[in-house]
């Protein structure tokens, strides 16, 4: 028993004809869509980094999907491995055709029924999804043309494929076979077996032609993502967020791993249900944003709008979308829940970041707050109001050494602008300084002298600036002998830690960089510090996105919590990896955005919902925000908002 | 449509505790970071939005030593197309009248349809720069220009008066204009535009090469002489209020009432 090519078919050669016209406009939409993928020069490679690993468990095994919708894991991969099984299946067929038989008999007999099972997980995760979709109204999934169309399209393929079969079984009831048990029962539908055979003929045609279409197809709309997706999950060993210098491109242009991203997405909306900007209901998404992203990336970049009778239109939609899109992206809080959710490793946030860029550098669309803070931090190297020789006044009356004055230290404590100058964050350096003071540490600020880290800079996608004051940082610390510093702002930590070149001095264990949580927390581990003083209260913690989400560090923060007696440590409903932002990150908090209503009430409801008196946090940015919200909320009375580094030092 | 804008480096003092120098007359300027003056940067932007509208070249032209070549190259990243910067190393403290007359020695032998200045300078805030070099060069002008129209060989201008009142002129070009802020939104300009800008060439001319020598600039031209320059005293009449909060927001309500801060 083996399949027999071409089986009642003649003009076999019609079917090579189509197939290599499909083949040519595939190719052709393939360029078009990768016309987007621009190599830059500096942030792609080949090889280097993590991406295998991660191709196979979230390409073939789908990890991400199945994360917080099982149901949608097991619609997904029913229909991807049954794809994959057919697509493999007609690879063998053709093996056994041109080069080598070996399908037949036992062999081929798995083979049958291992495609029997491939085609019924395609049709089951095809109807389950348009199920989905069209009756259960799952909220993140949309519903357009070409949400549809590739779906629909499949389950006639599908359909198709086993009406030929039942129709080539029912010509043939000498070849009854258990292995094609689907094919069998519907061929008990078919009439005689010469009728059959001509209908055959028709259905394996039709399913031909359907076939061969979707294969031309597949570049013009979203099921491209299934060869774009492996491209950036395998890319994801070079997330920007986590590389380093020199990879800054040319600004205008986006970076490798976003072009690819335009085209891996799958419109699944993962990303909009966490984004915070999205929930607090501001005209912003991150699907969108990518979406129009890839649009506008293809408009610019692809062949097939430069034709002689589509480019004036292209370049028209090509201004608008221009203008839309750089309107809508500064509402990005760069917080990375989204790169946190996406089962094809698409970062809407350096899209964003990229697009910034582009606005900045033509410089006639950018919001006057955004222009203010970038003017502030060129000028006086802080995106605050403030003169530089202002900057160490927060330490006035303290007992703490000025390295520029004093000399140096062992460790350098890095302030940053917003501790330094905003009248509430002060409270944390004064606490950090107590604490060091009570530790004996022989630890130094840098007063007035000390630079910006940059990361507002670059969060606004000034690449320019934030080299230069990146540049900066770099030669103060190296003037005044610093080797190893901690800082308040998690901001300051993630850029500082991950985006300077340090030299490397051959121990990679010691970073030079630590938040104020992680030397605390080591400080308590080595039984240095301890607390006496007992807090009494039911607190909540919120995980800065730049300390959790960003660099993992979770548990140095509660460890240093529930190091003081009588704390009780209660969770939110958004924790660890899934917290909510507070909305001051990505440059919002030198812009007035509207929305329907706060990032930070948001998370400020979250607390209050815990039963938590207290809410701690670890991060400038949140404990201004967060303090502002809850008395814009009007919860003063029922919730207190206290950084980690004051209850700390209220405790020694 | 050519276009020419003086432009001028200026001291930035906000929030800067200011010092009087050793001379009496002057600030203290050595501790200060300078930035282009205001009304200019805006003046630079109305320039560069008509060139892109109308086509044709912006210069931009400044007076002072290398440092000032910063608001020149700060320009062409805005987008003007050439650059003068003339040698006023030994000229610090001259007058209006003084610049006035420099200026028209560079703009004289020019070809442009419209001369921009700003309405004022940062630092000494004169005012006259503008209009004496108008009349130096015999152009018609027009002062605090809020909004500019070009037409067919003219331009239709609204002029800021008081009260939120304004005025609209129409002048035949060639003419001058000085510039009132508010007048557009300066782009953004952005470091790597800036640093773009580093390796374009800026003509640089001499008081010789614009025949005059520092007498004809000082001596004649020079009308104004700073005499003595003082901080204004420190007074009185800050009250401090104590007290709790709510005491505190009470009383100083009541204040504002009493003002007359409260309609």
């Amino acid at each position: 028993m083996t399949r027999v090519q071409f089986w009642n078919i003649e003009s076999g050669w019609l079917f090579y004809l189509l197939a290599t016209v499909a083949l040519a406009v595939f190719a052709v939409g393939a360029l078009h869509r990768i016309s987007t993928w621009r190599k830059d020069g500096k942030t792609s490679t080949l090889l280097g980094g993590g991406g295998l690993w991660t191709f196979f468990r979230d390409g073939l095994l789908g990890k991400r999907i199945f994360r917080n919708d099982p149901k949608a894991g097991i619609v997904h991969q029913s229909i991807q491995w049954g794809f994959l099984a057919l697509f493999l299946g007609t690879i063998l067929l053709a093996i056994d055709h041109y080069f080598a038989a070996f399908l037949q008999g036992g062999p081929y007999s798995v083979f049958s029924f291992a495609l029997e099972i491939a085609g019924l997980l395609v049709a089951f995760g095809v109807v389950w999804a348009l199920i989905r979709r069209l009756f259960l109204r799952v909220p993140r999934l949309e519903n357009r043309f070409s949400d549809l169309l590739p779906l629909v399209w499949l389950l006639l393929i599908v359909i198709t494929g086993f009406f030929v079969e039942a129709a080539r079984l029912a010509a043939n009831p000498q070849n009854e076979r258990i292995v094609s048990f689907a094919g069998s029962l519907l061929a008990l539908a078919f009439p005689s077996p010469e009728a059959s055979r001509s209908l055959h003929a028709g259905l394996w045609w039709l399913h031909a032609v359907l076939s061969l279409g979707f294969i031309a197809y597949l570049p013009f709309g979203k099921v491209f993502h299934a060869l774009a997706a492996p491209a950036s999950m395998y890319l994801e060993g070079q997330a920007l967020a986590r590389v380093i210098v020199g990879a800054e491109f040319a600004s205008g242009e986006f970076s490798l791993r976003t072009g690819v991203g335009m085209d891996a997405c799958a419109r699944c909306g993962r990303c909009v249900e966490q984004c915070p900007a999205h929930l607090a209901g501001e005209a912003f998404n991150p699907r969108d944003a990518v979406r129009q992203g890839g649009r506008y990336a293809r408009l610019k970049n692809s062949p097939l709008f430069k034709l002689p009778f589509i480019k004036s239109r292209a370049e028209r939609e090509l201004a608008k979308i221009k203008a839309s899109a750089e309107q809508s992206v500064w509402n990005c809080a760069t917080c990375g829940a989204c790169v946190e959710q996406c089962p094809n490793y698409v970062s809407p946030l350096d899209y964003l970041r990229e697009l910034r860029g582009t606005v900045i550098e033509d410089g006639r669309n950018v919001p006057a707050l955004v222009t203010g803070a970038l003017e502030g931090l060129y000028k006086r190297h802080n995106p605050w109001e403030a003169p530089k020789s202002k900057r160490g006044k927060w330490a006035k009356g303290l007992e703490v050494k000025d390295i520029p004055k004093d000399g140096q230290a062992e460790l350098l404590y890095f302030v940053g602008c917003t501790t330094s100058f905003d009248t509430r964050a002060q409270e944390m350096a004064r606490s950090l300084v107590a604490i060091m003071n009570h530790l004996g540490e022989d630890i130094g600020i840098l007063g007035a002298k000390e630079p910006c880290c940059g990361d507002v800079a670059r969060a606004l996608g000034e690449q320019g600036l934030f080299q230069e004051l990146r540049s900066d940082t770099l030669n103060i610390l190296e003037l005044y002998g610093v080797t190893r510093l901690f800082t308040t702002s998690p901001h300051c930590f993630h850029t500082m830690r991950n985006l300077y070149p340090w030299k490397d001095d051959g121990d990679g264990k010691h970073a030079p960089v630590q938040h104020y949580s992680q030397l605390l927390c080591d400080r308590i581990q080595r039984g240095a510090l301890s607390f006496s003083r007992p807090l009494d209260r039911v607190v909540t913690y919120h995980d800065p996105c730049y300390l959790g989400r960003h660099n993992n560090v979770f548990e140095e923060p509660r460890l240093v919590l529930q190091s003081i007696p009588g704390v009780k440590l209660v969770e939110m409903k958004n924790h660890h990896r899934n917290s909510l932002c507070c909305g001051g990150g990505g440059g919002r908090m030198w812009q007035e955005i509207e929305g329907q209503r706060k990032i930070s009430e948001m998370r400020i409801e979250q607390a209050v919902e815990t039963g938590a008196q207290l809410l701690v946090i670890a991060c400038p940015y949140c404990l201004i925000m967060l303090e502002d919200a809850r008395k814009t909320a009007g919860v003063e009375d029922v919730l207190e908002v206290k950084d980690l580094s004051e209850l700390a030092a209220e405790a020694i | 449509m050519n276009i020419v804008v003086c432009v001028k480096n200026v001291p930035e003092v906000a929030e800067e505790e200011l010092e009087i120098n050793d001379e009496g007359a002057d600030v203290e300027r050595e501790e200060l970071g300078f930035a282009i003056n205001e009304w200019d940067n805006y003046a630079v932007e109305e320039a560069v939005r008509i060139k892109e509208a109308l086509g044709g070249k912006v210069t931009v032209v400044t007076i002072g030593n290398d440092d000032d070549e910063d608001v020149l190259r700060r320009s062409l990243a805005m987008g003007a197309d050439e650059a003068i910067l003339v040698d006023g190393e030994d000229l610090a403290g001259v007058d209006a009248s003084a610049v006035s007359l420099i200026l028209s020695r560079v703009l004289k032998p020019l070809e442009f349809d419209l001369a921009l200045c700003g309405a004022q300078a940062a630092d000494d805030g004169f005012g006259q720069v503008g209009v004496a070099l108008a009349e130096r060069l015999n152009l018609p002008y027009a002062s605090l220009v809020t909004a500019a129209r070009v037409g067919a060989g003219k331009i239709t201008v609204d002029r800021e008066l008081e009260s939120g009142m304004y005025e609209t002129v129409e002048l035949g070009l060639p003419a001058l204009l000085t510039i009132q802020s508010g007048i557009n939104e300066p782009r953004y300009v952005s470091i790597m535009g800036i640093r773009k800008a580093r390796n374009a060439e800026i003509k640089n001319l001499s008081l010789d090469d614009l025949d005059l020598s520092e007498d004809d600039v000082r001596g004649t031209a020079n009308w104004f002489e700073s005499v003595e320059m003082s901080l204004p005293p420190e007074g009185e009449g800050a009250e401090i209020l104590s007290g709790s909060l709510d005491e505190i927001c009470a009383r100083a309500a009541a204040i504002i009432k009493e003002k007359g801060g409260l309609g």
